[in-house]
């Protein structure tokens, strides 16, 4: 009898402790230390343990998904082959796409300055969850609420950071939300917000002049510097738009370009550009890369040395001629 | 309870939550993925008793609440598994469990703690409870965690038995 009441004692405590730390966490995130902490000495573990279970889990998670990649293998077939004679039909309207993605791409590497990670370890909480851990944090530039990307587009943004690792909310959480806008010029901006695991992101636009569609694509929008993420990076596609007749807002589920089950490198933008690239999909001159340098340095010396330098000349000579040679033979 | 019991408990806390988000959140299995902390507080308290299993339940609710990758306010975890660690106790008989008995255990155990996880949740306006992702999850945890609970169990309980015998208590 005495054990049971001491029992309950140790419950009780247990439970008040928990519940003052909900409170502190809750009102002031004041256990932000405890989690910097808990990253400083738990996140080289995850790196280390990650290097020798990724490809077990790997291969777990293909064994997993055997059923999916025969049946997605099926649909891929077919896409192929329907993508190939819509290619054919509208070379000219796939061309205009290809360099759209290229140019979103620019704005998102040519501007932004990113720290690539691997992710080393998942995020769950029963499943309510959706974020992983990545092996680079404060140590190197990264802070809280920057942008991650992958080369498909937006994977999420940073929550947590510690010393040398930090923690990464997926697009495909539930409490995720970013700004965005149609890749298609019009400056419409709609809230995609995530719908969890392997569900579709959901998108609401308050606004009833743009008539969303099948196919459109999103970027994400910011509203200045300095705000939560940076612009311009690819989102998702449109993949079906919920009717609405008469009301102001309209609804769509988005399917984003990232894959958040196959996660493996990220980068985290750690400087936003200091103006917008609004007009990043225009087709602006791309600014001249510095092209001729190059062949001189591949042969240095052979028909440039002054006369007089008489050491190594030889074997670049040698090579020159002998290129020469082999491309007057081949035709 | 002794500094050193403490250190033992967090270091097998510890191993399990690091496997969790390390190995098995990694998988992606269908339907979801087992908790393995459930399954192991449930194991340590089937022989410890409830104080024992309370305490377990804290730590090992605790440190799945700081350990990265979490995004949710920390003591939420180490709400949930206290209760179940607690509760999970008093069916403590003193004798070795039967695989029924372990399963049934386990089961009511995952359901209890993903219902205290989402409860809690919902009270502090976590967008992410919903009616459905709360279904989602039962189902997981609970399949998940029938099949591990008969292999997982009784290996736990033999190394808690051998570290610390329960005439100590």
């Amino acid at each position: 009898m005495r054990n049971a009441r001491r029992a309950r004692l140790v419950l009780t405590m247990l439970l008040l402790t928990a519940f003052t730390l909900i409170t502190l966490d809750y009102r002031s995130g004041a256990l932000g230390g405890v989690r910097k902490v808990a990253s400083a000495v738990f996140g080289p573990i995850e790196d280390g343990i990650n290097a020798v279970v990724q490809p077990i889990g790997s291969w777990f998670s293909g064994l997993g998904h055997l059923g999916t990649y025969k049946h997605e293998n099926e649909t891929l077939h077919r896409q192929v082959a329907k993508l190939q004679t819509q290619l054919r039909l509208n070379a000219t309207e796939h061309q205009e796409y290809l360099q759209e993605q290229k140019l979103l791409h620019l704005a998102g590497l040519a501007q932004y300055t990113s720290v690539a990670a691997r992710v080393t370890a998942y995020g769950g909480a029963f499943g309510f969850e959706s974020t992983v851990a990545i092996d680079r944090g404060s140590d190197n530039g990264i802070q809280r609420n920057e942008t991650v990307i992958s080369g498909a587009g937006l994977v999420g943004r940073v929550v947590s950071v510690g010393p040398h690792t930090a923690t990464v909310q997926l697009a495909n959480d539930s409490e995720f939300t970013v700004g965005a806008r149609l890749s298609t010029g019009t400056l419409a901006v709609a809230s995609v917000t995530g719908e969890g695991r392997g569900e579709p992101m959901s998108l609401t636009l308050l606004e009833n002049t743009v008539r969303l569609a099948v196919g459109q694509q999103l970027v994400t929008f910011s509203s200045g510097p300095g705000g939560p993420f940076v612009p311009e990076v690819p989102v998702g596609t449109i993949t079906r738009v919920t009717p609405a007749s008469g009301q102001v807002a309209q609804s769509a589920s988005v399917r984003p370009f990232v894959n958040f089950s196959s996660l493996d490198v990220v980068a985290v933008v750690v400087h936003s550009p200091k103006t917008i690239p609004h007009d990043a999909l225009l087709p602006k001159s791309p600014t001249p890369a510095p092209t001729v340098t190059v062949t001189v340095t591949a042969t240095p010396g052979a028909p440039t040395t002054p006369p007089g330098t008489p050491t190594g000349t030889g074997t670049p000579a040698d090579t020159s001629t002998n290129t020469a040679t082999n491309r007057s033979r081949t035709p | 309870m002794t500094a050193q019991r403490i250190a033992l408990r967090v270091a097998v806390v510890v191993t399990v939550v690091l496997l969790q988000v390390c190995l098995i959140n990694r998988m992606r299995l269908p339907l979801g993925a087992p908790d393995l902390l459930v399954v192991v507080v449930v194991a340590f308290a089937l022989i410890g008793g409830s104080q024992r299993g309370a305490v377990l339940g804290f730590l090992a609710g605790l440190t799945a609440d700081v350990l990265p990758p979490t995004h949710h306010y920390a003591g939420e975890l180490a709400f949930a598994y206290t209760v179940i660690g607690y509760l999970a106790g008093m069916l403590d008989a003193g004798e070795e469990s039967s695989v029924l008995t372990i399963i049934t255990v386990v089961a009511g155990a995952s359901v209890g703690v993903v219902l205290l996880y989402a409860g809690l949740g919902d009270l502090l306006g976590n967008a992410r409870i919903t009616a459905g992702a709360t279904l989602h999850a039962l189902a997981g945890t609970v399949v998940y965690d029938v099949v591990l609970a008969p292999f997982v169990v009784p290996l736990v309980s033999a190394a808690a038995r051998r570290l610390e015998p329960v005439g100590s208590r």
